[in-house]
């Protein structure tokens, strides 16, 4: 595949060589067709946004048009009885991830100017950014963005005179994964505990404070804006059918040149690593395993690895998922075992507690994969290991210990002999 | 309540997809397939609603009906055919065609996973725990769980919290249901209980270590599922399975919540709550629950004449030497937790004898005035605008301030006060603290203006009911059951404190008290001449009476009680009274003869049925019914002689001086210590003592 133009990206400053700030933004051609954006009719939008077959770049990989079709539009007999918000989720919780914090700090125009139309195109004068606690300096960039651009009138109330009012607010998370989990994230903005909504009802009827809100990652939302200003096909180039666009990839892990990277959708994921990362370190041939989404998405090996296309479609049929896209490549030299055992000990800390199976099983979870890597118990245990994580998954409110799960489910699947050997070794 | 709705069909399996299964549901209704039979419910429903209309037991946890839905124990999930994994009955809705199945391999398999996962950190300790023989997760592990664990790993230890005399806990065996934290912050509108931490870190209790400043914390034990949260007081005397349950009314205060007595070889265990949705749906107030060991506690056991132990014999004859010629020179007053047997005893004993004034008010109230609310408590759930006159329910009746609270959240009532501003556990406007914000009050909503025991102890009390009148329908909020059912018996002429007035001036011979302990002692000193006490506990009154009879407590005697809404209930004796005291109603029924003036009764059968002749509100028939007569409109009433009359407002409102100028004040300043019975109580003692300050009494 071509290397992408500056043209192509929706994220040109990702790598932060250019200005941040509101005038290297407009210099890239930010804020341009704004107001033209502003008075289009919603429901174009929505259209488009449907036909670019956008889908969130949160993890779920659901259809971003759809999700703004949920919300209600007013019609002159029946107008909104409820205000609708726009709530951006910034909680990069996911280990592995890191493209939001770039773009917050890199590009934060991006974002508000995907809010700004966000807002507009779901009936929403107010947005709510919710940042990770831990993303201080980003939200302070975020902030001073936004102050820029109410300056500029790109914020607040009748914005470039076309009569729309949107106000953005940041919130600063408190540390807790979990409230990336949209219903936590709401009820924590709300502030209350942050543990998940029972479901239904969906944010789309009953969301922060009861009203219609729809809740999207902050790529998703920053995608939205050059989507909506380019023609279609300068979306559609890029990805299979059902998976167009370019997206962020945050690739760490055994490679020579770890970073965030925006690239066509579908690119082959030995592509990706190569071209964009320097290769394995090592070499290909020293390849073990590749997360190819987030520490919640089952692994791949090496032979996966080899033939499989990053995007959502490709990866569900390959028993993972593209996730966050955020890629951990780990190399032979790299204890597989034990890295699989960090990332039980962080769910271990990570779930809500609110229900049964996840407060209790992650725990249960993590202290089998300490004794279990270190070969420390039985091959016995090692069943039952895998028949627990089957208790535990689908069986709570949300999908955290589904996430806490794959991972297990996929280091069982695919290196059970590993197990097994230490076990037999006697740890 | 829980039959089918509709009769099981045959499952269509072999029906094509393309022809529908069922015929049309009626309006608003779903058809449904659970395990395979047909049934139609409500569109509104949940999964775990149609199960149990179908009779169909779907294990839960955190569920509760009467709190918001959590949907975090998951022991509830079902298969729901087409659902990509099984779903939590509790809260997902019902659905047209959907088929539910509750004994599939993967339901079951559902239910034993979160058994089990439930189990691995409860310490399982059940012989040495209080909840045993009537615990949820005991008797749900038994139906649904497996009979061992894979589980080989360190189990989790809590620390207990210390939140009081009132609840004892055992935080290891807490399975995080959230239903104690549900309770506190939506029923008893305390917000000082949640969780902290998180995940297999989660721990419930008070944020910072304090006692419950909820008078309806104790509904938490009987809300907990296990053994984490029980009984301070009962905590290690009895085993479930060793008690004798008797069914009674608590009537330490109006709302008469049905209860169960427990006791073991009859001695009183603990009090639990009856579910009835018309009075206390299933809440009880923390008096009501941990104020039995009242009934042990200085207790009256002998008779005494001048303090020293007598037999029977030697007291009446006592008694008899005392009423001689005192005919029209004795005065009688009546406490507060009489039952309709017992006040109609001292009523027809009075009358024999002719005593010059019979009391059974409180101090100060006038006679005449009303003494019930004019509707059913369950009708509050559906009033507008409550005004509050001088009444804080929160303290004089918090069983109806859960429905004013509810109220007030979820309907959008309106709650007006008129009285010292307090604590009601939500928002209400304060309109003043004298009568003149009465003048200023307007509303268009329809009022229901309720009236507490404070307001009718005023030198104006008729001229506040009548200017509350014209605001909207009158609530009297009474102090007690047992003042509600005296002034239905008509054995209340006057108040306490005129007898001793009369007392005092020396126009009374001889003063006869039966559990009045409200008057001062000081004043009676004051007076010369003998008293006689019959009652059950070594009071400050009862030691200056010539002669001591011990009485039954209210649950060591079978009596009928009259609650606020005019229901009248049956509080069945749970235990004997100890040694040699007597039911009050025998002690009458054995004087009237000593005396020479025999009642009509030898039974209490016959008792009861002369009771309901003369007071038809008693009849046999009543008993657990609202009065029906007259309807809506019977209440407010007066009673007079045996027949129930309408309350007359004065139409106009007559000019009292000071009427607008007193001052309200603090309406039960003492919740836990508002009665002489319940300051016998050490438990109270301990619990009054925490109340305000937050601060745990650490028991010697």
């Amino acid at each position: 595949m071509p290397k992408l133009t500056p043209q192509d990206l929706c994220f040109p400053n990702l790598n932060g060589a250019g200005d941040w700030g509101i005038q290297g933004y407009q210099k890239r051609g930010g804020y341009a067709g704004l107001k033209e954006l502003l008075t289009t009719p919603q429901a174009v939008h929505i259209q488009k946004l449907k036909d670019s077959a956008l889908r969130g770049r949160g993890g779920a990989g659901f259809p971003t048009g759809m999700k703004w079709s949920f919300m209600p539009q007013p019609t002159p007999e029946k107008p909104l009885s409820k205000p609708s918000y726009l709530v951006c989720n910034a909680d990069e919780g996911e280990p592995g991830t890191c493209k939001d914090r770039d773009i917050l700090r890199y590009d934060p125009h991006t974002l508000v100017e995907g809010m700004v139309v966000g807002c507009y195109v779901l009936n929403a004068k107010v947005g709510y950014i919710y940042v990770r606690g831990e993303y201080y300096d980003e939200s302070s960039r975020l902030v001073q963005a936004i102050e820029e651009a109410r300056k500029a009138g790109f914020v607040g109330k009748n914005i470039l005179g076309t009569g729309v009012d949107v106000e953005i607010h940041v919130h600063l998370g408190a540390g807790a994964y979990i409230c990336g989990e949209e219903t936590a994230l709401l009820e924590s903005l709300e502030g209350k505990k942050g543990q998940p909504r029972l479901k239904p009802p969906f944010p789309a009827g009953f969301g922060l404070y009861g009203c219609p809100t729809t809740i999207n990652n902050v790529e998703t939302i920053a995608q939205v804006v050059p989507i909506l200003k380019n023609p279609l096909e300068w979306w559609t180039r890029h990805g299979r059918p059902n998976n167009h666009g370019t997206k962020i990839f945050s690739i760490s892990g055994s490679v020579n040149k770890p970073g965030n990277v925006e690239a066509p959708m579908s690119i082959p994921l030995r592509e990706l690593i190569d071209d964009y990362c320097g290769g394995v370190i090592g070499g290909w041939e020293n390849l073990q395993a590749v997360i190819p989404g987030g520490s919640s998405t089952p692994m791949l090996n090496a032979e996966q690895a080899g033939r499989v296309l990053m995007d959502f479609d490709a990866l569900k049929a390959e028993g993972t998922g593209l996730g966050t896209a955020a890629v951990v490549v780990m190399n032979k030299q790299v204890d597989l075992l034990r890295v699989m055992t960090r990332i039980s000990a962080f769910y271990k800390h990570e779930s809500c507690g609110q229900c049964t199976p996840c407060r209790e099983g992650v725990g249960w979870v993590y202290r089998l994969m300490e004794r279990l890597s270190r070969g420390e118990g039985s091959l016995d245990e090692l069943d039952q290991l895998q028949a627990l994580t089957k208790k535990i998954e689908g069986r709570t409110i949300c999908a955290f210990a589904d996430g806490a799960m794959w991972p297990v489910q996929g280091t069982i699947k695919h290196f059970r002999g590993l197990f097994e050997e230490r076990i037999r070794a006697g740890g | 309540m829980n039959a089918p709705a509709a009769q099981p069909s045959k499952p269509p399996a072999s029906v094509p997809a393309s022809v529908p299964e069922f015929p049309p549901a009626p309006e608003g209704m779903v058809n449904m397939l659970i395990d395979g039979a047909h049934i139609v419910v409500p569109k509104t429903f949940t999964v775990m609603k149609a199960c149990q209309q179908a009779a169909i037991e779907i294990p839960h946890f955190c569920y509760h009906e009467r709190l918001s839905v959590a949907g975090n124990c998951r022991m509830c999930l079902v298969e729901v055919v087409g659902a990509p994994k099984p779903v939590a009955s509790c809260h997902w809705p019902v659905a047209e065609g959907m088929k539910v199945n509750t004994q599939s391999a993967i339901t079951l398999e559902a239910r034993k996973g979160t058994m089990e996962l439930l189990l691995i950190n409860h310490p399982l300790d059940c012989p040495i725990c209080d909840q045993g023989g009537e615990c949820d997760l005991q008797d749900q592990a038994v139906a649904y769980g497996t009979d061992r664990s894979h589980y080989g790993e360190l189990k989790r230890a809590v620390d207990d919290k210390e939140i009081g005399s009132k609840i004892k806990t055992v935080m290891t065996r807490c399975i995080h249901c959230t239903r104690c934290v549900r309770f506190a912050t939506e029923i008893a509108g305390v917000e000082e209980f949640g969780a902290t931490g998180r995940g297999e870190n989660m721990q419930v209790g008070t944020y910072v270590e304090q006692a419950l400043q909820s008078e309806l914390a104790g509904n938490m034990i009987d809300l907990c599922p296990v053994g984490a949260l029980t009984s301070k007081p009962y905590a290690y005397t009895a085993r479930p399975w060793e008690l004798k349950r008797t069914s009674s009314v608590d009537v330490l205060d109006a709302i008469g919540a049905p209860i169960f007595i427990d006791t073991r070889a009859g001695k009183v265990m603990r009090v639990l709550p009856q579910e009835n949705a018309a009075i206390n749906e299933e809440w009880l107030t923390d008096t009501a629950r941990f104020s039995y060991d009242a009934l042990a506690a200085n207790r009256l056991t002998t008779p005494l004449i001048q303090g020293k132990p007598a037999s029977w014999p030697e007291a009446f004859a006592a008694v008899k030497k005392i009423l001689a010629n005192a005919t029209g020179k004795f005065g009688v007053a009546l406490g507060d937790l009489s039952s309709a047997e017992v006040a109609f005893s001292v009523q027809q004993f009075a009358k024999m004898l002719g005593a010059a004034q019979l009391a059974a008010l409180p101090n100060g109230q006038a006679t005449g005035l009303p003494f019930t609310l004019a509707m059913q408590l369950a009708e509050f759930d559906k009033a507008e605008a409550v005004l509050l006159l001088g009444c804080n329910p929160r303290r004089e009746a918090p069983l109806l301030n859960v429905r004013l609270r509810r109220g007030v959240l979820k309907r959008g009532l309106k709650v007006y006060n008129v009285g010292a501003v307090a604590d009601l556990t939500y928002a209400y406007t304060q309109l003043g603290d004298t009568a003149a914000a009465l003048e200023k009050f307007q509303s268009e909503k329809v009022v229901q203006v309720i009236v507490g025991a404070q307001t009718l102890a005023r030198a104006d009390a008729a001229e506040l009911l009548a200017a509350a009148a014209k605001l909207g329908t009158v609530h009297v909020l009474e102090a007690s059951c047992g003042r509600i059912t005296a002034q239905a018996v008509g054995a209340a002429q006057v108040a306490a404190d005129e007898v001793v007035k009369a007392w005092k001036a020396g126009k009374l011979q001889a003063l006869w008290l039966h559990g009045e302990d409200t008057l001062s002692t000081e004043e009676i000193q004051a007076g010369s001449g003998a008293i006689v006490y019959v009652g059950t506990h070594h009071t400050a009154t009862a030691k200056l009476a010539e002669v001591c009879l011990p009485a039954a407590t209210w649950a060591e005697e079978a009596g009928l009680f009259m609650n606020a809404e005019g229901r009248v209930q049956e509080a069945k004796a749970a235990a004997p009274a100890p040694l040699q005291a007597k039911e009050a109603w025998k002690i009458y029924r054995a004087l009237s003869e000593e005396l020479g003036h025999t009642f009509g009764w030898n039974t209490l059968g016959q008792l009861r049925t002369a009771l309901g002749a003369a007071v038809p509100a008693f009849a046999p028939e009543m008993v657990g019914v609202c009065h029906p007569c007259e309807g809506r409109d019977l209440l407010p009433m007066a009673f007079v002689l045996g027949k129930f009359q309408r309350y007359q407002f004065p139409t106009e409102i007559p000019a009292c001086a000071g009427m607008t100028k007193k001052k309200f004040t603090e309406t039960v300043p003492q919740y836990y210590l508002r009665s002489s019975y319940l300051q016998q109580s050490d438990w109270m003692h301990k619990m009054q003592d925490e109340a305000g300050t937050a601060q745990i009494r650490k028991v010697a």
